[in-house]
């Protein structure tokens, strides 16, 4: 039977329809991990020390470097550059805290401010790694495109990113239910004093959450490698996101800003799908203020009495 | 008396060594410097060469140094009767146009520059004032800049984004059944808008219905969504009009499936394009900025000294670092030398007037000076204009295009599109 032009029209405009939304899904989704990863370090160095950690996007980006420089230029196997970005960027995180944020414990602005100062100090030192010129390129280790339904299309890389970024997510958050470590590190989080009058050494639960916030970045920087251009001020545009992520999942909530990263992640997909990106950029920073002004705890956060 | 007859000897050959050594280091640490009688003439480059824009700044760089080389090995340059050595100083204002204005000045007032070369936009208009004023020969690459006073600025070579009609004038021409294009590009005044408007215009002429045109900015870190939302469209040819993404945006085209036609303003580092996406998918894609081992180059009528040997040695000691500005701005080096040495001086005035009243050769052949119906002033030099294709993973001239021709039938159709697009003109 031949459909009436108009309604073959029509059904052929529902078809594409529904497959760009359903690719839409895909993107965001895989666009989540990245979000996620970035956002829980920078919740849990937040919620341990207290510090806003303006360099947290340039975490991401030595991560990336990283990778860039150990497979793009001198061949390292991907995976084994990935553990290596993790160990670097985790030791520029526990550097971080013991000589930058311990002194200034009790002066949150210090810590602030000598985030700042890392974050220039770390783009520099990509530029002298990297050299000036145009963004570094890392070729993807997994080549192809995995299609679903004839029209789903998620390239191997993407599937392979966001599959390691459940599984870190997935196993952060093991860590952090079902460890003593880990109950310590929350215990911090919640009450300094109180977790010190148990016995638990705040020094060290600091190292470690800095150490696990920075690792998640350096992983971010590491998957998001093959993915985007390399430039030692990409970190900006993560650091952003981070921040919106983190106050709309509610400010020292881990879970709120898992939640948080995939509902935005998704949210811009869309955004930048149906209007542009520029309109998604601006909507997500609204939308920040929104919650700030309506619910300051963000969606997963809890009022704390004086 | 052994001692009497040693000691001069043994000075002579202390004093040998010394000069040997010295010669040496200097050799080793400055290889580039040419001992020289010649009085130093220096050209500035005032230019992005850290940041986004630095792909079009710094190649730029390194091409202008192997033209100044190659001068100074071969003696210098004669301009007035006086042999010169060419100089090149440079200021990488990272697309700051705070730093743009000091390094501007920098380069006049403490490196005596007697010209100097700009990538153009926001970074060109800050300086303008003051290079106007103080009478000083500065090239854009964006003809744009240019304005009813601008007479001291001049685009002698590249006429962004005006030769991308030649390119959809090619593919119109060779792929009749193309219909349909989207275009994605920066969302910024300078390159994209100006780019999107003269693909539009293009397109309208040749004939092919623009279905989508996608402005985004420069805060995207995943091209995923924006190329789903374009491909929904499904348009016979992507276009990226002036993007600083079009590795991603290509990684994106491959992954999401797209059999099209592909027409982009440059295709910079394509190697890099086809080691993440494949030979077989790059290939067609249509751009518009030439390696110079093209055997086209080799011909007659391309007024640029060996281009295959400025290609080589450019590789050689820059292996990753060929761009579209590798030869631009040489070639806008070499117009301004013939320029001085025609006028006997490299005072801006003398060389402007030149420029001006002379036919100038442009560096692909032909040139005309245009830009007053436009910009207000005919100071672009508009010549024709090479169409690129990719062939079996490499940038092969196909023919070449004649941009002065199609603006004169075609400027009120861009006049129209750059209106739209809310872009300045007279």
């Amino acid at each position: 039977m031949i459909l009436p032009s108009f309604f073959a029209d029509s059904f052929y405009e529902t078809i594409l329809a529904l497959e760009l939304f359903l690719q839409s899904i895909v993107n965001g989704t895989i666009q989540s991990g990245f979000f996620a990863l970035a956002a829980v370090g920078l919740v849990l160095i937040f919620g341990v020390m207290g510090v806003v950690n303006f360099a947290h996007g340039e975490l991401v980006m030595v991560g990336a470097y990283t990778v860039w420089f150990l497979h793009a230029q001198h061949s390292t196997p991907f995976l084994i550059t990935i553990v290596i970005a993790i160990l670097v960027v985790t030791v520029i995180g526990i550097l971080m805290e013991k000589f930058l944020f311990r002194p200034m414990r009790d002066d949150p602005l210090g810590g602030l401010i000598c985030s700042i100062g890392v974050l220039f100090i770390l783009q520099v030192l990509a530029t002298l790694v990297g050299g000036d010129g145009p963004s570094k390129q890392v070729p993807p280790p997994f080549e192809g495109t995995m299609v679903l339904f004839e029209f789903l299309r998620i390239p191997y890389q993407r599937l392979f990113s966001i599959a390691v970024s459940v599984a870190a997510l997935g196993l952060l958050w093991h860590f952090l239910t079902h460890t003593k470590l880990g109950w310590a590190l929350r215990a911090v989080s919640q009450d300094r004093e109180a977790a010190s009058l148990q016995g638990i050494n705040s020094n060290r639960i600091s190292m470690i959450a800095i150490a696990v916030g920075a690792a998640m970045a350096g992983l971010a920087g590491a998957l998001m490698a093959p993915l985007t251009n390399i430039n030692p001020h990409m970190g900006h545009n993560v650091i952003i996101t981070a921040f919106i992520v983190t106050i709309v999942g509610g400010v020292g909530s881990l879970s709120g800003a898992v939640i948080a990263s995939v509902l935005y992640a998704l949210f811009h997909t869309f955004v930048t799908t149906y209007f542009n990106g520029t309109v998604a950029t601006i909507s997500g920073l609204l939308i920040m203020v929104l919650v700030l002004i309506v619910r300051p705890t963000g969606i997963m956060g809890h009022r704390v009495s004086e | 008396m052994s001692t009497h007859t040693q000691r001069p000897a043994r000075r002579k050959f202390l004093k040998k060594a010394a000069a040997g050594t010295v010669a040496a280091t200097t050799a080793s640490v400055f290889p580039n410097i040419v001992l020289s009688a010649n009085k130093t003439l220096t050209v500035g480059m005032n230019i992005p060469m850290t940041g986004d824009y630095a792909p079009w700044g710094l190649p730029g760089l390194y091409g202008c140094e192997i033209i100044a080389n190659n001068i100074n090995k071969e003696g210098g340059v004669n301009i007035g009767g006086e042999t010169y050595d060419i100089k090149v100083a440079s200021y990488d204002h990272g697309y700051d146009t705070e730093k743009a204005l000091q390094g501007f000045k920098k380069l006049v007032l403490e490196d005596d520059a007697s010209m100097v070369m700009m990538l153009g936009g926001s970074t060109v208009a800050a300086v303008l004032p003051w290079a106007t004023r103080k009478k000083v020969l500065t090239t854009t690459l964006l003809p744009s800049d240019i304005t009813p006073d601008s007479d001291y600025l001049v685009a002698t070579c590249e006429s962004h984004p005006l030769y991308n009609v030649t390119g959809v004038e090619w593919l119109a021409k060779n792929f009749p059944d193309v219909k349909s294009a989207a275009i994605v590009t920066n969302n910024d005044a300078e390159y994209g808008l100006q780019s999107a408007a003269t693909y539009q215009a293009a397109f309208e002429v040749a004939g092919i219905e623009v279905v989508d045109t996608h402005l985004h900015g420069f805060d995207v870190t995943d091209f995923a969504p924006i190329v789903s939302s374009v491909l929904a469209k499904n348009p016979d040819v992507f276009c990226m009009a002036t993007s600083f993404y079009v590795t991603p945006i290509m990684e994106q085209l491959y992954h999401q499936g797209y059999k099209g036609k592909i027409i982009s303003c440059t295709l910079d580092y394509y190697d890099e394009i086809i080691a993440k996406t494949s030979k077989e998918f790059v290939n067609g894609t249509i751009f518009q900025f030439p390696d110079f081992d093209d055997p086209k180059l080799q011909e007659s009528g391309v007024n640029f000294p060996d281009p295959a040997g400025f290609d080589a040695a450019f590789r050689k000691d820059h292996p990753n670092d060929w761009s579209a500005v590798a030869w631009e701005y040489p070639a806008i080096l070499l117009n301004w030398l013939d320029a001085a040495k025609a006028a006997g001086s490299a005072d801006s005035e003398s060389v402007a007037t030149t420029l001006k009243a002379n036919k100038q050769e442009f560096i692909f052949g032909g040139g005309d000076w245009w830009g007053s119906q436009l910009w207000g002033l005919d100071n672009a030099l508009v010549g024709r204009w090479p169409i690129v294709v990719i062939e079996d993973g490499k940038a092969r001239i196909q023919e070449y295009g004649d941009v002065a021709g199609w603006l004169s039938s075609n400027k009120d159709v861009l006049v129209k599109h750059m209106k739209e697009l809310g872009l300045r003109t007279v």
